[in-house]
């Protein structure tokens, strides 16, 4: 059975690449592009990982995070920010990962691989 | 009319406002009150949460509990996502006029108690001990490995000083070169350590004593002074009165006497201002077996201390341009405010 990834990320054009290149990878991707729509998801699908960017409209991907650890502690996270900045912030260590955005997924999917033991 | 004073060892200038100087209640929150403590969701520093840390360097716990597990007082972790990767410094490479090296060093974080709510300030006097013991030891590590050249720890407390968490901890970052700022106060000390012939800090801290009229709190160890040339509003500098250089070298019963000094004066401050946003930082003398080397009178004209500046302005153009800072409030005042009512 296909692991299980949610993405949330509100850029819609890395959204399809991302969807893309994981599919490509054996991995069902299922695409939000804010928090709140990705709470809804968690409500509604048992997901194996989560990846996160962190500047989004409306809640950012900290709070979201914050908020995924009142639902499950026990769910892979990885950060994904064009930001290095936000590695100064503490409250990314509910993160199990943080990779900044960049134009190859190697190191994004290296991380995926290890978080679900592949 | 203000007056401009000078910091001798560094050589900065500060402003002093003299007259129409603010009062500690020109600092408290609207309200009066200390600020309300934010809501605390998940905490990845709390008991209970280790998983979410890297797996810790040091800790002292309850006899038969294991690492990375709840049932510890203080807890050291590495940074979970650094911006300094440990491992030896390759050379620095010259690139035209510029030059770079790799990005190597040690970041640590000190989580102070296992409660999210408990302050330093709050802390029994024995946790606070504990506390820097826990430093000690992690500065004697780190600095065993030779190519850190400074190890400087630091706390940031509240949102406006930095702090992105406001479970109370502390952060030791190692460097494989000497901070400028550093370098500076060093070079200070030992111009003025020819000058005197004896310790500028030693110097200061007798006249300081002689005077009073900036000394916020003394006991057998340590004073605790409002500096001459303070930048910051209640800014204060917690000194040893045995001289030594190195943080490391302070025996056990000075650390008692410290802990019980660092909770007074941020008792105090608290107290005072009503619970501010600070920075507090280690100045100790560079890794010892290198700085014997690069400086051989560092052991006698350097002198440990810690700075604590409270976060009540804010630096801005003039302060960013000149260097020069503007201090509302003359630190004669502070120490008054700060003695115990």
């Amino acid at each position: 059975m296909k692991k299980k990834i949610l993405l949330v990320e509100d850029e819609r054009a890395l959204c399809l690449l991302y969807e893309e290149e994981l599919s490509r990878e054996g991995y069902a991707v299922t695409a939000v592009t804010d928090a709140e729509a990705a709470l809804a998801e968690l409500e509604r699908t048992a997901f194996d990982l989560i990846i996160t960017d962190i500047r989004m409209p409306g809640r950012n991907g900290i709070e979201l995070i914050t908020e995924i650890m009142g639902l499950r502690k026990d769910i892979p996270i990885i950060i994904n920010s064009a930001y290095q900045s936000y590695k100064e912030d503490f409250m990314t260590w509910a993160a199990d990962a943080y990779v900044v955005k960049s134009a190859s997924l190697d190191e994004l999917k290296a991380q995926i691989r290890q978080l679900l033991g592949d | 009319m203000s007056e401009l004073r000078k910091d001798i060892i560094s050589g900065r200038w500060v402003i002093i406002a003299t007259e129409r100087s603010k009062r500690p209640d020109d600092f408290r929150p609207r309200g009066g009150g200390a600020p309300a403590p934010e809501a605390v969701g998940f905490c990845p520093f709390c008991e209970g949460n280790e998983a979410k840390t890297p797996p810790e360097v040091f800790a002292l716990r309850a006899a038969g509990t294991g690492p990375d597990t709840p049932g510890w007082t203080v807890r050291v972790v590495p940074n979970k996502f650094p911006a300094l990767t440990r491992g030896t410094p390759p050379p620095k490479v010259a690139e035209g006029i510029f030059q770079w090296m790799e990005g190597t060093g040690v970041h640590e974080v000190v989580i102070e108690n296992p409660d999210h709510a408990f302050e330093l300030s709050d802390l029994p006097v024995p946790h606070v001990g504990d506390i820097l013991r826990v430093f000690q030891q992690r500065i004697r590590t780190i600095e065993s490995e030779l190519h850190y050249q400074y190890v400087q720890l630091f706390k940031n407390k509240g949102k406006e000083a930095g702090a992105s968490l406001s479970h109370p901890h502390s952060q030791i970052v190692a460097t494989p070169i000497i901070p400028k700022r550093v370098k500076e106060e060093i070079y200070g000390a030992d111009r003025l350590f020819r000058n005197f012939n004896e310790c500028a800090f030693c110097r200061i801290l007798e006249e300081e004593q002689k005077a009073g009229k900036r000394l916020v709190a003394r006991n057998r160890h340590f004073a605790v002074v409002a500096p001459y040339a303070s930048r910051f509003p209640f800014e204060m500098a917690v000194y040893p009165l045995r001289h030594s250089p190195f943080f490391t070298e302070v025996r056990e019963d000075e650390l008692a006497t410290l802990a019980e000094t660092l909770k007074h004066v941020l008792t105090r401050l608290k107290d005072t201002v009503g619970d501010p946003p600070y920075n507090m930082v280690l100045h100790q003398a560079p890794n010892p077996s290198l700085s014997l080397k690069g400086w051989p009178d560092i052991d006698k004209n350097y002198h440990w201390h810690l700075e604590i500046f409270p976060i009540l302005t804010k630096v801005a153009g003039f302060e960013w341009g000149t260097g020069f800072y503007i201090n509302p409030v003359p630190p004669e005042a502070v120490a008054r405010f700060l003695e115990r009512p």
